[in-house]
């Protein structure tokens, strides 16, 4: 009965079928090679840790699709089908493994054909058929009538003509399925354990009847096209993103498990293997995002950046660094075969300041522009709505860490060298940093004072006008709490962030082990802090360098205490209505949403209202990312743009948690009449105004 | 060596009459030298020096001294060097007073090296010390954050003033003095700097070491634009602009419109001091204004304890309120 | 080569808060706490832009020399990164900062050290004492010209050619080289350097030398002395102008002016 094992023309069926598999095989993994061997260009990375636990997660992560479901809306619900589609096909990709591998290729079809289980699993298939054959409908109508946002791309011919190529192939194999069983029935008979579709299929084509001899012929042909298909998917998927099952399940084995808010550590002493400037400067890793990427292009229509008008895509920086992958790495991988050995490549490191050697792989100008590089905020959207893993932010930051290597370009020259010289990003502030103490009484650690946490301030807490007001609420609160809290004081630097985001890692480093050394001499074991930047890198990047402390964010440690009851919010004097804004890095970076969300809730009279894009969609304020030191030179301002979704709240109070965020407000607020009503306002503030004073609780400098 | 006595002034002239500068250090150097029983002379050294005499006599000069050569119209220190010496060679005073200006803060270290002292500079204080009759001279350091009393052991002492330090000489037409011409007599050859070319930058409107008005912006400006608003308002005023040094570092204003210990001191009847913090580096060039009005979001702002009245608010909300309110008084009074 | 000399000077950072300010009146000098460091004078950081603009342009040798008593090594060693070729230090507890005499005279000498100079580059004023005396006293004592306030210094064959800053314009001075040039902040704000840079610049040659070792056997006593040095209290009595709106305080702003008749 099987095809494979007629003979045609003298030859026996085993024969092609393993001739045509070999070929195509052959091709398959040469092109596979080649890719393998562009990746290997990149510089090491070590992704190989609890590799177990990558491999069981990533299967669990990969089949239950949630990574693409997770962003499935009304608007947006294509993760649906694609779920529908990944489950089905790999129900197929399973039955030709069994059924034309095993069963054809090797003979078992003997045993296997009209028993239950096949009749089962071909049931299986005939729904899964239906399912693909529906889906592509949705297909056709998502990419030629009805297009979304994001998936509308300037496509070069060659995609043009690939995607109904796709479309009809796969319908193709659907078809080939039914045709192939039902033919098959018709011809040999339908068996009582016989699939669900295929035996009505089988009794419809019998009612034609043409002879069996037609029917035989008919089956084998669609059986043989079925398998050349297959095998022409095979070959050419590695040259198309369908490779992308493949690489996607690769990227999200070998996907980050550091905490989400640490960057790559640099080695100053080779400061020539930090930064990127040539393709082959990314890690093999980075590289492999460039091949798991489908250009689904949620990144791009998330992206604040993008949205707000500037040159910066996430997807076009992935899909460029892949075009140019290819272009070039085939040159280099010929050139520089001897090189491909992980310590030879070291050895000969090309010097970034020969310009030869950057110039044909260069990325910078011919991928992604400054303008672009410097646009990022580091919100992090782009990577928690990526289906595959992929990660957007360490390139960028690689391409920003390159430029501050030679460092011409003046980006943020004020910010950067204050705080190389004065320890901290605020050129031009009149205060000291610990001005905002007034008349409190507030102990200084240095000073030989015993703390149980330190409040960590921050230099926009202690240094920026607005903000001032931020850190004495938060003080008071702890105070009136009985907190037993200190502060650094003068020797608090600057905790490194705007530096370690613009890629001026050098001056990061300085301040970190200078902070980290003050932390440990004074025998820190916990820290608060109300600025989510300094949270992140207290918490998630000073254990790179050795320091390792408790960290909270003052959201947190005062929900506790209300908790404990050693706080206790009165009721607002009027019924207000308050919207809060997510802060990328405590939200997206450090998933802390419900503490601030609580304490507002916690004040009686005061109600809270969600603004659009909220929780881990949070839509950036544009601060991030050392942007609250550069300037918007094109498109719109991106905190205007996030101030159109706070009025949709209709609040009369716009709460932060972030002073970064505290400050982009502000300014939006002021730029338009109709918000001018509107208050800004931390959460330490607001709830500060709605504590029961208790005048004795909160100490002063001369009442001890 | 003869011990050194009299008070010299070394003037600066514009136009038709001595630099309002000048005046006040005839004005200083009078009172000086009545308090030191000594004489008051002055020296005159340009091109066309000595038609300036007279008006220095009648400032009060009894002894004025004149070196006049087409060499200095350049205002190249040197030939500068050379004349001075030898007026100081010839009557060795005791002070010498000079001009905290260009040409001021060439000569005095210059020559202070050559004669093997030091000169003081920038001073806005000038007293006798009671005991040694020695000049206790005020200057700031520390970027205008501190002043020093300094006292200088040996003779002449030297010292440039800073304008509007003190008040001018009043004039007296009846007053009689001595003129006695010195000829230059100095060989081009020696002169080692050239003056190759002078490029005036035409400034619009009035200038702003003489406006009666000022409107100083800072960083709280944010960008050129704003600074044209600043503009408008000077316009309404006729008054002149001015600035910090960052926005001209930020090139949001020209470099010459610099206000401060390191720019231009100005001493207006009215100074708006809007959107900068009050650094002292800039309270240096403009804390002898009449009235201040500092405009300032940051009620902490260090201006609010320097200016006689202030506004705690965005200076976007005020300024154009300021300017439509001026402009329709303006009407109102046509 | 063109051998250029940037005098640098350590100095009490200008841009403190005046809240951690003060004066020790016995001393007669500025402190600040340990936790705000000292910095390079502005204008000298001016000064070292110029001095590497030439050196973009044509090969030049730069050497930064410092003095004071005692220096900080992360703050003098940042021109290295920036650009410059040599360091080097005078340090020595004689080298008060406020001696114009020592100073000059000190400086003339590590200058004459080097044996070929064609320019010499210094700010207009140092930020502590805001004199502006050095440069003008290392011309004298060197017996070369010397051109203040330039915004634009070059250095054509043996000739130093500068556009110096007026009240109201700039003229083009020249003078043969070498010279002395002292740079205002026209002249631009010094580079930052990138990484590679500052990890480069530890390799490159700094050497230290004290009064004695400097060849000063002899100290010239300044002939000028410090009676009283204090802080300076611009403090006023503000009258802050209140308003429920911003029309409000304009209003009330614009009567009090019109009261005191300066409108």
């Amino acid at each position: 009965m099987s095809p494979v094992s007629e003979s045609y023309l003298g030859i026996t069926g085993y024969l092609i079928f393993w001739l045509l598999f070999v070929v195509a095989f052959f091709f398959f993994i040469q092109r596979l090679i080649f890719l393998f061997n562009l990746i290997r260009l990149g510089r090491p990375e070590n992704r190989f840790d609890r590799l177990f636990f990558r491999i069981k997660s990533a299967f669990v992560i990969f089949f239950s699709q949630w990574s693409n479901l997770k962003t499935t809306s009304l608007r947006d619900p294509a993760a649906i089908g694609h779920a529908i589609m990944l489950w089905s096909l790999t129900l197929f990709a399973i039955g030709y493994l069994i059924f034309i591998g095993l069963g054809a290729g090797f003979g078992l079809n003997s045993i296997l054909f009209n028993t239950t289980f096949e009749g089962i699993f071909f049931s299986v298939l005939d729904i899964a058929a239906l399912l693909v054959i529906l889906a592509m409908i949705w297909v056709i109508i998502k990419r030629y009538l009805i297009v979304p946002e994001r998936l509308k791309r300037e496509q070069d011919f060659t995609e043009k003509i690939i995607q109904p190529l796709l479309i009809t192939g796969i319908t193709l194999l659907m078809l080939f399925h039914l045709g192939i069983e039902s033919f098959r029935y018709a011809a040999y008979g339908i068996p009582d354990s016989g699939s669900l579709l295929g035996k009505p299929l089988a009794r419809a084509i019998l009612a034609t009847n043409i002879s069996q001899v037609t029917y035989i012929l008919i089956y084998r042909i669609l059986w043989w096209l079925n398998y050349v298909l297959l095998l022409g998917a095979l070959v050419y998927a590695p040259y198309s993103k369908h490779l992308h099952p493949l690489t996607s399940f690769a990227n999200i084995t070998f996907r980050s498990l550091t905490p989400k808010g640490s960057l790559k550590p640099v080695d100053l002493q080779k400061p020539e293997t930090a930064g990127a400037a040539k393709i082959q400067d990314f890690t093999w890793k980075q590289l492999l995002d460039l091949y798991a990427c489908t250009w689904c292009g949620k990144c791009h229509i998330a992206c604040p950046a993008q949205l707000s008008g500037k040159p910066l895509s996430p997807r076009e920086l992935i899909l460029g660094l892949k075009e140019h992958l290819m272009e070039t790495g085939s040159i280099i991988s010929k050139t520089k075969k001897s090189n491909l050995t992980v310590e030879s490549r070291e050895k000969n490191a090309p010097n970034i300041m020969q310009n030869e050697q950057v110039e044909d792989t260069a990325v910078i100008g011919k991928v992604i522009n400054e303008e672009a590089i410097w646009s990022c905020t580091t919100c992090r959207t782009c990577q928690d709505v990526c289906p595959v893993y992929n990660e957007h932010i360490h390139k960028i930051i690689d391409l920003r860490r390159y430029l501050q290597m030679i460092s011409t370009t003046g980006t943020a020259h004020d910010c950067l060298k204050n705080l190389r010289v004065r320890g901290n990003p605020w050129r031009g502030t009149m205060h000291a940093r610990t001005d905002w103490i007034e008349d409190l009484d507030i102990r200084i650690v240095g000073e030989n004072s015993k703390v149980d946490i330190l409040f960590w301030v921050g230099c926009t807490g202690a240094l920026e006008d607005r903000s001032l007001k931020v850190t004495q609420s938060v003080a008071r609160i702890l105070q009136l709490a009985g907190v037993n809290f200190g502060i650094l004081g003068e020797e608090e630097l600057c905790c490194g962030d705007p530096a370690r985001r613009l890629g001026a890692e050098h001056i990061y480093q300085m301040l970190a082990t200078n902070n980290i050394q003050l932390l440990q001499s004074y025998n820190i074991r916990k820290i608060v802090t109300a600025c989510p930047h300094c949270y992140n890198t207290l918490k998630n990047e000073y254990p790179q360098l050795g320091g390792n402390f408790e960290v909270f964010h003052h959201t947190e440690l005062i929900e506790d205490l209300i908790k404990k009851q050693k706080l206790k919010p009165v009721s607002a004097s009027r019924e207000l209505r308050v919207t809060y804004q997510d802060p990328c890095y405590l939200g997206r970076y450090n998933d802390i949403y419900e503490s601030p969300r609580n304490l507002i809730k916690s004040i009686p009279g005061l109600s809270l209202f969600e603004m659009e894009n909220s929780r881990n969609l949070s839509f950036c304020c544009g601060g991030g990312g050392g942007r609250m030191w550069l300037e918007e030179k094109t498109g719109q301002r991106i905190n205007e743009m996030r101030l159109q979704h706070a009025l949709g709240s209709k609040s009369q109070i716009i709460a932060t948690a972030c002073p970064f965020c505290l400050q982009m407000f502000e300014d939006a607020v002021r730029s338009r009449e109709e918000s001018e009503s509107m208050q800004v306002l931390d959460i330490a503030e607001l709830l500060y105004d709605h504590l029961k004073i208790q005048q004795d609780n909160i100490r002063f400098k001369d009442s001890d | 060596m003869s011990i050194n006595k009299g008070i010299l002034v070394f003037c600066e002239f514009s136009g038709d009459s001595l630099t309002s500068l000048t005046l006040e250090l005839i004005g200083a150097g009078s009172r000086l030298a009545k308090s030191l029983d000594e004489e008051l002379s002055a020296v005159l050294i340009g091109d066309n020096a000595g038609r300036y005499a007279q008006e220095a006599i009648s400032s009060g000069v009894s002894k004025v001294y004149v070196i006049e050569d087409p060499l200095f119209k350049e205002s190249l220190c040197e030939p500068y060097l050379i004349a001075l010496n030898k007026v100081i060679h010839q009557i060795s005073p005791s002070i010498i007073l000079l001009g905290q200006t260009t040409l001021g803060r060439d000569l005095a270290p210059c020559l202070a090296f050559h004669l093997n002292t030091v000169a003081t500079m920038d001073c806005v204080g000038l007293e006798l010390d009671p005991s040694s009759r020695r000049l206790l001279m005020t200057r700031p350091v520390y970027g205008g954050n501190a002043e020093v009393i300094q006292i200088c052991e040996t003779d002449p002492q030297i010292v440039t003033v800073r304008a509007k330090s003190f008040d001018p000489a009043i004039q007296d037409g009846s007053r009689q003095g001595e003129i006695i011409r010195i000829p230059a007599e100095i060989d081009p050859q020696q002169l080692r700097t050239k003056m190759i070319s002078v490029h005036t930058e035409s400034q619009a409107g009035v200038k702003l070491e003489e406006a009666r008005v000022v409107v100083a912006g800072g960083r709280g400006i944010g960008s050129a634009d704003g600074f044209k608003q600043l503009g408008e308002l000077a316009g309404i005023l006729n008054g002149a602009v001015g600035a910090t040094r960052p926005p001209c570092d930020k090139k949001w204003i020209a470099d010459s419109q610099q206000i401060g210990l390191t720019g231009k001191i100005v001493s207006p009847d009215l100074y708006f001091a809007v959107g900068l913090s009050g650094a002292s580096q800039h309270l240096s060039g403009c804390y002898t204004s009449r009235i201040i009005v500092a405009i300032n979001k940051d009620p902490e702002a260090n201006i609010f304890k320097a200016a006689h009245y202030g506004i705690v608010d965005d200076w976007k909300n005020i300024v154009p309120l300021l300017i439509s309110r001026l402009k329709e008084v303006a009407v109102h009074n046509k | 080569m063109k051998n250029i000399v940037v005098c640098m000077k350590q100095v009490l950072d200008p841009e403190a808060p005046l809240s951690l300010f003060k004066i020790d009146p016995e001393a007669k000098r500025a402190i600040l706490p340990k936790a705000t460091p000292p910095v390079i004078s502005p204008f000298d950081e001016n000064a070292l832009e110029a001095a590497l603009k030439i050196k973009d342009s044509q090969p030049a040798k730069v050497t930064v020399i410092s003095l004071g008593k005692k220096l900080s090594r992360a703050v003098v060693r940042a021109p290295l990164a920036a650009g410059a070729d040599e360091l080097i230090l005078l340090e020595d507890d004689l080298f008060d900062e406020f001696n114009t005499l020592l100073t000059a005279h000190a400086l003339s000498s590590a200058i004459r050290n080097l044996g070929q100079y064609d320019l010499i580059l210094c700010g207009i004023q140092a930020a502590d004492t805001n004199a502006g005396q050095v440069g003008i006293g290392i011309a004298s004592i060197l017996d070369i010209p010397f051109i203040t306030f330039a915004r634009k210094v070059e250095l054509i064959g043996n000739t130093v050619r500068v556009e110096k800053v007026l009240p109201h314009g700039f003229a083009v001075i020249e003078a043969p080289a070498p010279a002395v040039v002292s740079t205002s902040y026209e002249a631009g704000e010094l580079r930052e350097p990138g990484v590679e840079a500052f990890m480069s610049a530890s390799k490159k040659p700094v050497t230290v030398m004290n009064a004695q070792q400097l060849g000063m056997t002899t100290v010239p006593a300044s002939p000028v002395s410090f009676r009283k040095m204090y802080q300076l209290n611009r403090e006023r009595k503000c009258e802050i102008i209140t308003g429920s709106s911003p029309s409000e305080k304009v209003d009330r702003l614009m009567s009090v002016l019109q009261q005191a008749k300066v409108l």
